[in-house]
């Protein structure tokens, strides 16, 4: 009956398939469904840049017009991937460049990104479109210039929260005066200062900017000119909030952001003058989210302006609002969905914030919506999280970050297992789970018992066993991405499981007790995952097989083990015996 | 909803023009004195469809599709004799409706939200109908009830399984293995480790079932680490013995292991690793079902363990190392499954252990091959617990 479907109708029923899953659904049903999805698929998404090589790539979908790649694994963020790793995108841009004329955007994270790279997406994308580069490094601003030079359709540029060698801020003149298609610009991450007339000039000329992200070096004093000429943001992000108190200075800028009609979202506010934060109470209203994730202001300034936005969705903030300022935010922002709250002095042992759980009980109690945590504090307690628990059932990702590792329950200085336990059972649609405090094999069990929607996972300094290990492995059915570091787990519980990492994007195991006799055998007999040691010491065959290796990623893939790995990374597959006597000799 | 028919009108027997109100409305619009004047009046099209029959419609109501309207231009379909042929996959079951959906539309009176309100109500119907109409509607050009039929279509795909669209669409299942392994997948849902899984958990309660007809003796070590180290067992050696009691090289390993849990795993010599252990595989079934039934009752949470031991099961107790179908046509689970699905579900796990057979006997001969080199185990220790250093060339293949 359906064969009967002309293709183009079928490409036609396929085009209102918007995610993933269900385009890669479609593509397993038959012989012509799989041809006719992959020669219409445009849009691809590589969790892992190494789970598949360009050419797999490109023999498979021959016309695609956006990429998203990721490169390195997570806990990259908390520097424990070395220097080095990997993450070139440089050889996908290469294949792309040749079998993707027509390809418009690419959306890279974690990845290494060098100025050869950008000048030769720059050059070989003639509808080029749209950049986005988070967490990224290895370029320079002068790989932007090229960038803003040559791509004449430029949509979005996006540098994220990336690493950029700041040469000169001249790269932002390098736009063409005729290019005014920019519809967002997010230079936030940059250091030095750009020319502020070229930035003027440019979102004067680009009526359909919505989102711009400015960097630390633009003085508060001069963001009403901007303001004035892009009246229809959507989002901004200030440069430095900081000025000298001079009332001209404020009404200025209380009067430009009234004419901004349409803004939602806030961001930036570096050394934030409390003063200066009443100039944008006009919008505060139509605010959505709000990331205060650099602004130093404490309560009551802070408390105050979050509380005039009783739309926000989403928070970003630091522990600076403390108890009472999320008391308030629970009352006055129902419509709240997401809260990060960051410490503002990790180091610190003891804190000079009032920040505890009870603020996030608070916030749990009084907002519906609340389905997205990070919480970062210095106690926690098992009857706090069995609060939150009941309360929010609808939770979906749930990352607390106590601050000393191992801290136990502060009330009962028992393990915070039964919290964590009662986070699980109650929250059916968790996907996302960071765990931190005194845990045992226990929370363990509960996980694999409760957490069947959960995809990633995140332990540190938890645990007492493989049991651990394994119960989560066998329990997890919907486990996609598990992170550990500093547990007690070792070869059996993973060698146990060893099909089950074939379902998973990937599993990292750093200062863990897995021995390198174990994951040569996970290479040698798991032929589509990639089994790669990270010995920064030395090689990994340099102690007895039962030595630990420092640090373990594996992930699964179907393009084989990686080419361009350092020195102090070693794959794990049948010839990796003969390769290290080579190494050593 | 109201529908009146009128038939004469122009003299055609075989006109039909319908005036549809919602039962909402106060009035019908037109009388049916009104009705007669009307048709004729109004100009008509005729239109034939590949069965043959011909029909006569309201030219506006009909120009409505584009295909029609072209053919109107070129000079056919003005009188009975010389009717619009029309593409042979619009029947008169879908030409009726799409002269519905016609007729809705081309009255200018109406809102956005009538609009949308009819269309929603319109594409209720099953799938295999709405193929139909897509098609049809593809076919006489009409792109907005095409768009509209295709989201339908696209939101009975959304969420479902490879399975649950062929069984829809009636598609064949003609994909390799290789094929379904090749693509970038970042679904979780394999069907193929999902069928693997089901496959396991019911050759789990058979051997369950057999289990309990034996005399096994139960151990009473500590159940955590025993079940961990079975699982194990089938890499470092699980062919020992048979019968049900563990060597106590076995229990000096569990406590020494227990002991240094807490430490910093820095002295190589305290890391536990590979039990050549000789433990009894079948004694594991009832061990793992009485300690995993305690974590969890869920066949899947089994499931994930016991592809390698249901394997070594298998390997070891008759002797054979491939899947035999018949092996699994013999099950008689009591399940609470009603019958007729069990037996399709049956059909379906012996027809995936066949095609397992023709992909998968290599790799699992590689996994399971382990298991029986025990003289020439990677990890294995000798009694004073120091590793023999690892040589690549001594692993069997």
């Amino acid at each position: 009956m359906a064969q009967s479907f002309p293709e183009d109708v079928l490409v036609h029923v396929f085009s209102f398939l918007n995610c993933d899953k269900d385009r890669n659904a479609v593509s397993l049903v038959c012989k012509s469904w799989y041809d006719i999805e992959r020669s219409s698929r445009r849009r691809i998404f590589i969790g892992n840049c190494y789970a598949v090589s360009p050419e797999i790539l490109i023999r498979r979908f021959p016309d695609v017009r956006a990429v998203e790649l990721k490169g390195k694994p997570h806990f990259a963020d908390f520097n424990l991937v070395p220097e080095g790793w990997g993450g070139y995108v440089y050889p996908w841009v290469v294949s792309m460049a040749r079998a993707y004329p027509w390809l418009e955007e690419i959306k890279l994270k974690r990845m290494v990104v060098t100025d050869e790279s950008l000048e030769l997406i720059s050059k070989s994308f003639k509808n080029f479109k749209v950049l986005v580069l988070l967490s990224c490094e290895g370029f320079t601003t002068d790989g932007l210039a090229y960038i803003a030079a040559n791509c004449r359709n430029l949509r979005e540029l996006d540098l994220g929260e990336s690493e950029v060698e700041d040469l000169s801020g001249h790269w932002l003149s390098h736009f063409p005066d005729n290019c005014t298609s920019l519809v967002s610009l997010n230079i936030s991450c940059l250091v030095s200062e750009v020319s502020f007339s070229a930035l003027e000039r440019l979102v004067a000329r680009s009526p359909n900017l919505k989102t711009l992200r400015l960097n630390r070096a633009v003085p508060l004093e001069k963001l009403p000119n901007l303001l004035y000429c892009a009246p229809q943001l959507v989002e901004l992000g200030t440069g430095v909030y900081f000025a000298e108190i001079q009332s001209d200075i404020f009404s200025n800028l209380a009067e430009a952001f009234l004419g901004c009609k349409q803004l939602k979202g806030l961001s930036g506010f570096w050394d934030v003058v409390p003063a200066y934060l009443p100039a944008m109470y006009s919008v505060c209203s139509r605010i959505t989210s709000l990331n205060l994730s650099y602004a130093t202001a404490q309560n009551p300034d802070l408390v105050h302006f979050v509380s005039q936005c009783s739309n926000l969705q989403r928070l970003w903030v630091l522990d600076y609002i403390e108890d009472t300022g999320l008391e308030a935010l629970a009352a006055s922002c129902k419509d709240l969905q997401e809260l990060r709250v960051f410490p503002s002095d990790p180091y610190d042992a003891e804190g000079n914030v009032t920040l505890t759980e009870q603020g996030l009980v608070a916030v749990s109690e009084g907002c519906p919506k609340l389905q997205s945590v990070l919480y970062f504090c210095r106690q926690m307690s098992n009857a706090a999280l069995v609060t939150i628990a009941r309360n929010r059932p609808n939770m979906i990702r749930f990352r607390l970050c106590i601050i000393e590792p191992r801290a136990p329950d502060y009330l009962t200085l028992e393990p915070l297992d039964t919290g964590f336990g009662a986070i699980v059972e109650n929250c059916k649609e968790l996907r996302r789970l960071s765990m931190s405090g005194l845990l045992t094999d226990r929370v363990f069990e509960y996980i694999g018992t409760h957490a069947k929607k959960l995809e990633m996972l995140s332990i540190a300094f938890a645990g007492n066993s493989d049991l651990g290990l394994h119960h989560v492995l066998s329990g997890c059915e919907s486990l996609r991405k598990l992170e550990i570091r500093d547990c007690p787990f070792g070869d059996k519980a993973l060698l146990a499981n060893a099909t089950k990492l074939e379902t998973m994007r990937s599993l990292w195991m750093s200062s863990c007790s897995v021995s390198f006799g174990a994951c040569k055998l996970l290479g040698q007999k798991m032929p589509r995952l990639n089994v790669e040691v990270i010995n920064e010491r030395g090689p990994p065959d340099s102690g007895p097989e039962s030595c630990p290796v420092e640090k373990l990623y594996v992930y699964r893939t179907i393009a084989g083990p990686r080419v361009d790995m350092p020195g102090f990374v070693w794959t794990m597959d049948e010839h990796v015996s003969s390769r290290l006597s080579r190494a050593t000799e | 909803m109201g529908l009146l028919v009128g038939g004469g009108g122009g003299g055609s027997m075989h006109s039909m023009v319908a005036l549809a109100w919602d039962s909402g409305d106060d009035v019908c619009v037109h009388g049916v004195g009104m009705l007669v004047i009307d048709q004729m009046l109004k100009a008509h099209v005729w239109l034939q469809t590949s069965d043959g029959s011909i029909l006569q419609v309201e030219q506006e109501v009909a120009i409505f599709c584009p295909f029609i309207c072209h053919e109107i231009q070129s000079g056919t379909g003005s009188s009975k004799c010389y009717p619009i042929s029309l593409p042979s996959r619009v029947n008169p079951p879908m030409l009726s409706l799409i002269l519905d959906y016609c007729r809705f539309h081309q009255v200018p009176g109406h809102s956005n939200k009538e609009r949308k309100s009819f269309d929603e109500r319109f594409v209720r119907m099953d799938t295999k109908r709405l193929c139909e109409l897509t098609s049809a509607a593809d076919s006489l050009e009409l792109k907005p009830l095409v768009d509209l039929t295709s989201r339908a279509l696209a939101r009975v795909i959304e969420g479902k399984t490879p399975e649950e669209i062929r069984e829809i669409f009636h598609l064949p299942d003609d994909l390799t293995e290789e094929e379904k392994l090749e693509p970038i997948k970042n679904t979780m849902d394999d069907p193929r480790i999902r069928l693997l899984n089901r496959l396991y958990a019911r050759k789990r309660k058979e051997l369950k079932e057999r289990e309990r007809l034996k005399n096994v003796e139960a151990e009473a070590e500590r159940v955590d680490d025993r079940s961990v180290d079975d699982l194990l067992s089938y890499i470092n050696g699980g062919n020992g013995d048979f019968k049900g009691t563990t060597t106590s090289k076995n229990k000096k390993k569990n406590r020494r292991r227990k002991d240094h849990q807490k430490t910093a795993p820095l002295n190589c010599t305290s890391c536990s690793n590979g039990t050549s252990s000789s433990s009894n595989s079948v004694d594991i079934s009832k061990k793992e079902s009485n300690e995993m039934d305690s974590v969890c009752n869920n066949p899947m949470v089994h499931s994930n363990i016991w592809p390698n031991l249901v394997n070594t099961t298998e390997f070891l107790d008759s002797g054979n190392a491939r899947f035999a179908p018949e092996e699994f046509d013999d099950c008689d689970l009591d399940d609470d499954i009603d019958p007729a699905l069990k037996e399709e579900i049956d059909r379906e796990v012996a027809d995936f252990a066949r095609r397992l057979n023709s992909d998968w006997p290599e790799r699992l001969q590689e996994i399971l091959s382990v298991g029986s080199d025990k003289n020439q185990l990677p990890l294995s220790r000798n009694e004073n617990g120091t590793s023999r250093r690892f040589r690549g060339d001594q692993l069997q293949k």
